[in-house]
């Protein structure tokens, strides 16, 4: 008789953890070093429920099709000029935001896994851990190679890497990684793994991802779509983690509180990023980013905490703030980015008639009575000849790097300061937020590259903008500035045969 | 038209309509798959096709790759059945779960008995006897009633002619209201089962812990005669909460058997029991009892829950903190027509509570 076939979990369990041993030459807590340091119990790992059961000669076979299909869509982009398809040029900036700012967090990722995953003893984690660095190496690939295609005709992708370390706005992504790899491993799963992956990434890849759709990328969605099939094991991975430290040990519960709050925070604030590309970038629009807070945490995120309350775990600390917020964070930021379109590496502009008629539908509370007057003020100079470039440099949270552009709850047209005192230093915040995760870790936090302070400190090229933009490897008037007196639209009109509608006026100088 | 879809390795079949998902339909007959995105683009629900046709619909080329269609492969959130089907899924062969096909049966009704102003116990006679689990349900099919009703078996497998049905008076509800009016010794109703994978793992070593509330306590009274009768000595405590001494019923019937075994403790627990009730007993909910009498710590149990949706819900939470969590945690809950309606959204954190 044949021997009976082994159903899936056998497989795993044969193909992955028998595949695991103990040491006889050193201790565990020798091999596993990081293991106390951040105060986690663990009792018994054979606890953990692996999330997932994939071998890995499985793995390797589903990536290797995958890399395939997405490759040959790629190719066929290019033969056809998928490109031209796009709504129109302003989109693509969506796209730079997309590569400088969160590609290189994909890379971080992949460093972070593969760091965490040797300190578990558990061959479960090991392995989900090691599955994960090798996908989000990919997705950094995929997601270079994919954009790529529009570097070809559009400026502003080709210093992607450089700019990363260096740019003002992408210290906001670069810190909130480096603040999760420099953690503990449990820290690093419960930032990124539950936080990150689990609880807020509808929210970023959901809005890229569609917004592509809507605008006519199909470069842009094939890599999404390749990459969410390996998402969802990283969201599962994500809510096993927290399951597995909950349940070791009842000492666990308040340190995982902490990081929750801690990572709510951290990821709420750099999705501000995202809300801005939602409700500016895209020529045509998916969802407002108050409809997709709405979706996305107040009602998942909602269940969510409510099956974790049965753990002792609550709503993560300021939750309410983020909804008071959506009315404002996605103008603030788009405001910013207005101000200081000299210095980031994609086009600003003001929103078309239409575009505001649709923002003042969305933001009935806000928009009408806090930004519009600004757009209005903003386009009126424009047409003079006089694009405002803010010629100052703003001040910037400690923690979350944002500039201080947030409002304070009871009255939304004043900025909200918060500050704390450190070793005879101030240290200024943009919320309560980001205030109680300083003053929990100020030795760390002390550290922060602030870019703004760097170029004070003559650390960035020199003391002019033309200087910094210079050392950001940014060509003034090209990669930077105005949508409407931009190569990139220049070069677009030219491409789909549109008649300029208006003398376009060279470059202006900086203000 | 509709097809029949077994589900290994739980040797389940279920009926699945024609351009139903294999998904859906498997969630709507309690029998819980792996699944994340329901559109086809993430895999969490990968199933193997071991025999018959699908219809793959709308998977993701990411999702569902070539050679996994080559193999037979499907995504279950989108595939439909082509024909009666065999499928293997990614879910765990419970070794105390025992398969008993679902059959038809004739039932007359040997006795009604109100054993509470609102409850009737209904003794019916099969046409012949009926394998099924301790633990498990069959559906009632009323005369002139559209839908069957599900109600739990309270007579030990042993008794596989005689069965037990508990059933609370609904206000409003049509089957409760037929069953409690107009049903009358020596009428005849149609029975299918059984039904349900609640069920006490005895393979696991630990100790038992029911908790019950009104009708939920049919289950239970079964899978604690089937474990006494065949011997079992584990510690097992059941604790049943009604709201007064009027809706406490069967009491008379565990205090005896609790006298007969050891390893069997009955607490009772009135919810708001009335002035003339002279109640000595536990008073509180079900779960503010078990938390006193277990000193907030479950560890080394495995617990059954059997009763209405919020005192399920009061117990999972009151088990977790007391450090019992999902794995060790087994239910069974009742849902009316209404509550049922209610169901809230939930989040994929737990997959079984």
């Amino acid at each position: 008789m044949a021997a009976k076939k082994m159903n899936l979990r056998e497989k795993y369990t044969r193909m992955t953890r028998d595949l695991a041993w103990d040491f006889s030459y050193q201790r565990d807590e020798d091999v596993y070093k990081q293991m106390t340091m951040e105060g986690i119990k663990i009792e018994d790992w054979d606890k953990w429920e692996d999330p997932f059961r994939l071998t890995m000669d499985a793995y390797w076979k589903y990536q290797g099709e995958k890399e395939r299909k997405l490759y040959a869509i790629i190719d066929a982009f290019a033969q056809n000029n998928g490109h031209l398809n796009v709504t129109d040029a302003r989109y693509v900036n969506a796209l730079k935001l997309f590569l400088t700012g969160v590609s290189p967090l994909e890379y971080m990722a992949h460093r972070g896994f593969a760091m965490v995953g040797r300190q578990f003893p558990g061959v479960g984690a090991q392995v989900a851990c090691q599955m994960q660095a090798v996908d989000e190496l990919r997705h950094v690939q995929t997601q270079v190679h994919t954009i790529s295609q529009y570097n070809k005709y559009f400026n502003g992708f080709q210093e992607f890497r450089h700019q990363h370390d260096r740019v003002w706005y992408l210290s906001v992504p670069k810190s909130f990684f480096d603040d999760a790899v420099s953690a503990g491993p449990f820290e690093f799963l419960t930032a990124i793994s539950f936080s990150f992956e689990y609880v807020l990434t509808n929210l970023l890849f959901m809005p890229f991802m569609s917004g592509a759709a809507y605008n006519g990328d199909m470069a842009t969605v094939t890599f999404g779509f390749s990459a969410q099939s390996d998402e969802a094991r990283h969201m599962t991975l994500g809510l096993e983690v927290i399951k597995f430290i909950l349940e070791q040990h009842p000492d666990n519960l308040p340190i995982v509180q902490k990081w929750i709050d801690k990572w709510f925070w951290r990821g709420y604030r750099l999705l501000t990023l995202v809300a801005m590309m939602m409700d500016y970038m895209l020529p045509k629009r998916v969802m407002s980013w108050r409809e997709a807070w709405e979706m996305y945490f107040e009602q998942n995120g909602g269940a969510l905490f409510e099956d974790l309350a049965r753990y002792g775990i609550r709503k993560p600390k300021y939750w309410e703030q983020s909804v008071v917020e959506k009315d404002v964070i996605s103008h603030a930021a788009w405001g910013t980015f207005y101000n200081y379109a000299h210095a980031a590496p994609f086009h600003t502009w003001t929103p078309n008639d239409e575009e505001m008629e649709w923002l003042s539908a969305k933001y009935p509370d806000t928009f009408d009575k806090y930004f519009r007057p600004r757009y209005e003020h903003w386009a009126e100079q424009e047409k003079k000849g006089e694009r405002f470039y803010n010629p100052s440099l703003p001040m910037l949270c400690t923690t979350c790097q944002i500039p201080m552009v947030f409002p304070e709850l009871d009255d939304l047209a004043l900025t909200c300061y918060r500050s704390s005192e450190y070793e005879g230093d101030t240290y200024h915040f943009c919320s309560d937020g980001c205030k109680d995760i300083f003053d929990n870790e100020p030795e760390k936090y002390v550290q922060s590259w602030l870019p703004v302070h760097q170029i004070y400190q003559g650390n960035c090229g020199g003391a002019t903008v033309e200087d910094v933009v210079k050392w950001y490897h940014m060509e003034d008037g090209v990669d930077n500035r105005e949508y409407l007196h931009s190569p990139d639209r220049r070069n677009w009109d030219k491409w789909t045969k549109k008649a300029t509608e208006e003398e376009v006026p060279p470059k202006t100088a900086v203000g | 038209m509709s097809y029949e879809v077994t589900i290994e390795p739980l040797g389940e079949t279920i009926e699945v309509e024609e351009e139903q998902t294999i998904l859906d339909a498997a969630l709507r007959a309690g029998i819980w798959l792996p699944h994340a995105c329901c559109h086809g683009l993430c895999a969490t629900c990968k199933v193997q096709v071991t025999d018959g046709e699908v219809e793959l619909g709308d998977a993701s080329p990411f999702a569902l790759m070539d050679f996994e269609r080559d193999e037979g492969k499907c995504l279950a959130c989108c595939a439909t059945p082509m024909s009666d089907l065999v499928i293997e899924a990614d879910i765990d062969e419970d070794p105390d779960a025992e398969v008993h096909p679902v059959e038809d049966y004739r039932g007359t009704v040997v006795s009604i008995e109100s054993v509470t102003p609102t409850v009737k116990r209904v003794i019916l006679e099969l046409d012949r006897d009926i394998a099924f689990q301790a633990g498990q349900y069959i559906n009632l099919q009323l005369p002139k009633i559209d839908k069957s009703r599900a109600f739990s078996l309270a007579n030990p497998p042993h008794d596989a002619r005689r069965i037990e049905l508990q059933i609370r008076h609904v206000p409003g509800g049509e089957a409760t209201t037929y069953i409690h009016q107009t049903l009358a010794e020596g009428d005849v109703v149609d029975v299918a089962g059984p039904y349900g994978r609640f069920f006490v793992r005895t393979s696991d070593p630990g100790a038992t812990l029911f908790l019950a509330g009104g009708t939920g306590l049919s289950s239970p009274k079964s899978m604690i005669l089937d474990l006494l009768e065949k011997g079992d000595g584990r510690n097992i405590t059941l604790i049943y909460g009604a709201r007064n001494r009027s809706e406490l019923y069967d009491r008379a019937f565990f205090e005896a058997l609790a006298a007969e075994h050891a390893n069997l403790r009955y607490v009772p627990a009135l919810s708001e029991p009335d002035a003339d009730d002279a109640w000595e007993g536990e008073i509180g909910f079900v779960h503010d009892v078990a938390k006193r009498l277990f000193d907030n710590d479950f560890r080394g149990h495995k617990a059954y829950l059997c009763g209405p949706p919020v005192m399920i819900d009061a117990c999972i939470t009151a088990l977790i903190q007391g450090r019992l969590f999902e794995r060790d945690i087994h239910m069974e809950k009742f849902l009316s027509a209404a509550d049922a309606a209610q169901d809230s959204q939930r989040s994929p954190l737990f997959k079984s509570i």
